[in-house]
């Protein structure tokens, strides 16, 4: 307590040690006054008196000393001092100084960079209430629907239904929240106004969801049990994001009702800001509702069928339970509820029932999709920058060297007059720390620009809709990560030059300096070039082999043609309009596009080719014996317009296409894909087989046509297509059913050759047939396309920046060892040409130095760069698909 | 000189406060020459020496310090005791006493009075 009290005056008398002098200057004299005094009326001379008067008071200048040295901290000032020197030593090298903050503000800055997303998306827990306790089920996170009483490896997906039985008789659970994999969009506007609808993802949460998450309302209450019941009046929470940029947190919005596609909602309550949901996704909800509205609100609901696999759960387990526990208990559960459906369980389902099972895993990070797709490339990306790190380090540690030689004369001089060895190596040190803080904070700003950039490169921002829950800034363990990686690289290339200086024997250095041949020194300086360039090389090779591997994923064969094509994505749903009008609509549509002057010719489907999404059904052929239970049935289809193939540009192999003699009247046909046909025929000519999505069903529809295969889906761009099937959109059973299938999306358009058809002519003509249908995007099919290879192409991208960065300062490095060994022996040369050496003698000498050092990184890199590139190899060619 | 001893480290500190005990607020001059004729010949003193054991106690707290005017109407700067310094004074007193007991015991036992 004494010492801390101590050790504070301390620190303040440090700052005040000019006035602190002057009073011990007044005390001195005081003293030496009053003993001069007392001197004097012992009768002594005045100039005895004085003498006296000091010997008695002992040597000033050596208590002053001892006096200042209890005062500050010396240490302290020790360090000041060196600071100030270091800075001084730097202000004279301005160029040194600029070049070395700026190598490492771009190692630093990458690096951080990446650490940011690392963090945000790896490390990061979700912002809620004691996140350690949160336990999700299902080890990996999947979509969107599954159906039947069997699952396959876990069950990860529960219907409403084993929610509620697993909510009800689990007592591990404090709370246990469902909420569905997939995130709907919903037509939003306030009731009352004019505004018109705009889009807003929403998401339909269990009303113990706030609870178990801990969460408070902002303004407002949040859902509560009471709000989830079949029956209850429907309220919705609202996000704070929306409440701010849309309604500017007008007070009023809470107690308010809001049309969600066309179905009155209260909003009852605002989420805390920087809640994001329990996923973390480029398109946060912005409005939370009860699950029990959801057939309120989907024409399709998903609620009450007891065999339809489509929420996740989340619950907080009880505290001092073992997850382990409860996992056990949620299998019986879960084997309970099986055994209750057995009757209209499938014979496949009940084959597969023994093996039924369920996981626990830690949920605190919520739904983890996002980093089980991002993990590898930041991985990837980590890795990249912390070679470029690297490179950075040996290239500034070796112009540190090439200073610290220069300077040994200094050293040497010091060491001789007896300064202390610490001293001396502390100044190099020091230096190289200042320079590694200096390149940390001006690499924190780097840092935060290339987030941003790489933020926005990845979650393009759609105007209206929140971006992706990451915030660029960094935040505090990011600045910390920035701090000790500056810190680690400044002594990492400070302590070479440091124990250098410090092994000067002063005479030599005094008696040699400016004198070298090449056989001194220059070992450390060389193997660090050779070392920066393999390095680099490593760098370069995998940024290649990535760009390879990208052109040879946008380049393959995809099925279909893109020139010429124009996607325009649509919405009627949010338009309001029922099923029975869509055959209308789809007509008028495709009539008014095709009057645009430069069309030549329109097709509406569901999904276009690469979209991000498609729809999947199980296939049951008739004729064939039914599938076992470990069986893949399952194919990819899609719901098209007559003369859909011809649009995009898919050539018909067998029999024909859709045309518009398929009607509601005709017979049932389906087209199907090469793959379809080998996977679900064999060896059988395909065309008028039957087949169906029910296995009561199997005669549903005839084929009529084999198609090629087309890649419509980007989940898994480097595997075999998979099958697919399509249907003619007249046939479908719009009186029948309200599916969300019914509502086309997407419209293909090709135009003639040589003609551009301009985005406003689409949008006038699309305007003639309903002002108010709401149109998402107009864009080619090549730029769709390529935004699938988004991720891909980033990746490549930062690699090869990377690369040549690292490349680029590796050049310095060698120049300036070069340069370096040249100016050293110039006295040598001077020797050698006074002796008959010409210039050509000369400069081979030089170049034999420099040649030599690239020779060694051949002779070191090359087995590194093999090994490094097929460790990049390999990682890409597992998980392009990631 | 014979028989007069340098003063002990951390004794000087002890001395000082005990002196401000006694005398009340006081300049360096006049603790110095207070500690001279209480030990006289005993011990040895380069007065300079004072200051820096002032101001370690001064960062301690122990003793507090401002200008004032001397007996001749001098500026000098003068000390005095805090609260803290008397907690301490009485503290190391009595740890001095008990230390001089035990040392004192040890000094004058006899061997017989072991057995």
């Amino acid at each position: 307590m004494r010492s801390l009290r101590r050790f504070f005056r301390r620190l303040g008398s440090w700052v005040e040690t000019q006035r602190a002098e002057e009073r011990l200057q007044a005390e001195i004299e005081e003293h030496l006054a009053l003993l001069t005094a007392e001197n004097l009326g012992a009768g002594l001379p005045p100039a005895e008196a004085r003498r006296q008067a000091l010997l008695q008071f002992g040597g000033v200048e050596a208590m002053k000393q001892s006096y200042r040295e209890q005062r500050g901290l010396p240490l302290l000032d020790a360090l000041a001092q060196d600071a100030r020197y270091a800075l001084r030593r730097l202000r004279m090298a301005p160029a040194f100084t600029a070049a070395t903050v700026l190598t490492l503000a771009l190692g630093i800055g990458a690096t951080t960079a990446i650490f940011t997303l690392v963090h945000a998306v790896l490390l990061q827990s979700l912002p809620v209430a004691d996140p350690a306790a949160l336990y999700r089920l299902g080890r990996e996170s999947r979509c969107c629907y599954t159906a039947g009483y069997s699952q396959e490896k876990e069950f990860s997906l529960v219907s409403y239904d084993l929610y509620r039985f697993l909510r009800d008789n689990t007592h591990g659970f404090a709370e246990l929240a469902a909420f569905p994999a997939i995130e709907p969009l919903f037509g939003v506007r306030r009731a009352g106004t004019a505004e018109a609808a705009q889009s807003y993802p929403g998401e339909f949460v269990s009303g113990n969801y706030f609870r178990a998450f801990g969460i408070t309302a902002y303004a407002g209450r949040a859902l509560i049990p009471g709000d989830d019941r079949p029956g209850a009046p429907p309220v919705a929470v609202m996000s704070y994001r929306l409440w701010r940029e849309a309604y500017a947190g007008d007070p009023s919005v809470v107690g308010s009702a809001f049309l969600l596609d066309g179905k009155p909602f209260t909003v009852v309550g605002v989420t805390p800001p920087g809640f994001f949901s329990e996923t973390l996704r480029s398109t946060p909800p912005d409005f939370y509702l009860p699950l029990n509205t959801e057939p309120f609100v989907e024409a399709d609901a998903d609620l009450n069928k007891y065999d339809t696999h489509w929420l996740n759960l989340i619950g907080r387990i009880l505290p001092g339970l073992a997850p382990a526990a409860v996992e056990a208990e949620m299998r019986v559960r879960l084997k309970q509820w099986l055994q209750a459906h057995w009757n209209e369980m499938s014979p496949n389902d009940r084959i597969r029932f023994p093996e039924q099972t369920l996981y626990l895993v830690p949920g605190g990070a919520g739904i983890t999709s996002m980093r089980e797709r991002y993990e590898h490339w930041l991985k990837i990306l980590m890795a990249v920058t912390g070679f470029v790190l690297l490179i950075v380090c040996a290239n500034v540690a070796n112009l540190m060297l090439v200073r610290s030689l220069e300077r040994r004369r200094q050293t040497a001089l010091s060491m001789a007059l007896g300064a202390q060895l610490s001293r001396v190596l502390r100044a190099p040190l020091m230096e190289s720390v200042l320079l590694s803080l200096g390149g940390g904070a001006a690499g924190l700003a780097i840092a935060l620009a290339g987030t941003r950039l790489i933020l926005n490169f990845t979650f393009p921002a759609v105007p209206g809709l929140g971006g992706v829950p990451i915030d660029a800034a960094p935040s505090m363990p990011v600045l910390w990560f920035a701090f000790l990686i500056s810190l680690a690289t400044g002594v990492a290339f400070g302590v070479a030059p440091a124990v250098m200086a410090a092994r000067v024997d002063p005479i030599e250095a005094l008696r040699g300096s400016g004198r070298a041949t090449a056989r001194m020194g220059g070992g450390p300086r060389k193997t660090l070039v050779v070392l920066q360039a393999a390095l680099s090389l490593v760098l370069l090779s995998a940024s290649g082999l990535l760009t390879a591997a990208l052109q040879k994923l946008q380049n393959q064969d995809l099925g279909f043609e893109l020139d010429r094509r124009i996607v325009i994505k649509m919405n009627p749903r949010l338009a309001g309009y029922h099923t029975a009008q869509l055959p209308v609509l789809y007509r008028r549509i495709r009539e008014a596009l095709a009057a645009v002057p430069g069309v030549a010719s329109v097709a509406i489907c569901f999904y276009s080719p690469l979209t991000g999404g498609g729809s999947g059904s199980g296939v049951w052929v008739a004729g064939a014996p039914p599938p076992g239970p470990r069986d893949r049935i399952n194919s990819s289809w899609d719901r098209v317009t007559a003369g859909y193939f011809d649009v995009i540009g898919t050539p018909v192999l067998e029999g024909r296409g859709l045309t518009n003699e398929d009607t509601a009247e005709s017979r049932k046909v389906a087209v199907i894909s090469e793959a379809f046909a080998r996977k679900f025929f064999r060896k059988q000519d395909p065309i008028g087989q039957h087949f169906g999505r029910r296995p009561e069903l199997s005669h549903e529809f005839e084929v009529v046509g084999v198609v090629k295969d087309a890649r419509y889906r980007e989940e898994d761009l480097e595997q075999p297509i998979g099958p697919y099937y399509f249907l003619p959109e007249a046939q479908a059973e719009y009186e029948r059913t309200d599916l969300g299938s019914l509502f086309l999306k997407d419209i293909v358009i090709v135009s003639r050759p040589g003609t551009a058809v301009a985005p406003a002519q689409l949008r006038r003509a699309m305007a003639s047939v309903d002002p108010n249908l709401p149109l998402v995007s107009i864009h080619s099919l090549r730029e769709q396309v390529s935004e699938q290879f988004r991720q891909q192409r980033l990746i490549a991208r930062l690699t090869s920046l990377f690369g040549i960065l690292s490349l680029v300062l590796a050049s310095i490095g060698l120049y300036g060892v070069t340069a370096y060994n040249a100016s050293r022996r110039s006295g040598e040369m001077g020797v050698r040409m006074a002796l008959g050496a010409n210039r050509g003698d000369v400069v081979r000498l030089v170049l034999r130095g420099a040649f030599g050092l690239i020779l060694g990184r051949v002779a070191v890199g090359a087995p590194v760069d093999v090994r490094g590139g097929a460790i990049s190899g390999e990682s890409i060619v597992r998980h392009q698909s990631v | 000189m014979r028989g007069s001893t340098d003063v002990r480290q951390g004794t000087l500190a002890l001395m000082v406060l005990k002196t401000l005990e006694v005398l009340g607020p006081q300049h360096g001059y006049g603790i110095a020459r207070r500690i001279e004729q209480i030990s006289g010949d005993l011990l040895t003193l380069n007065q300079g020496t004072l200051y820096p054991v002032l101001l370690k106690l001064e960062q301690e707290g122990a003793i507090a310090s401002e200008w004032g005017a001397s007996e001749k109407n001098r500026k000098a700067r003068f000390y005095r005791l805090t609260r803290a310094g008397r907690k301490q004074l009485r503290d190391e007193t009595h740890g001095w006493e008990q230390t001089a007991a035990i040392m004192g015991r040890f000094f004058t036992v006899k061997a017989e009075d072991l057995k």
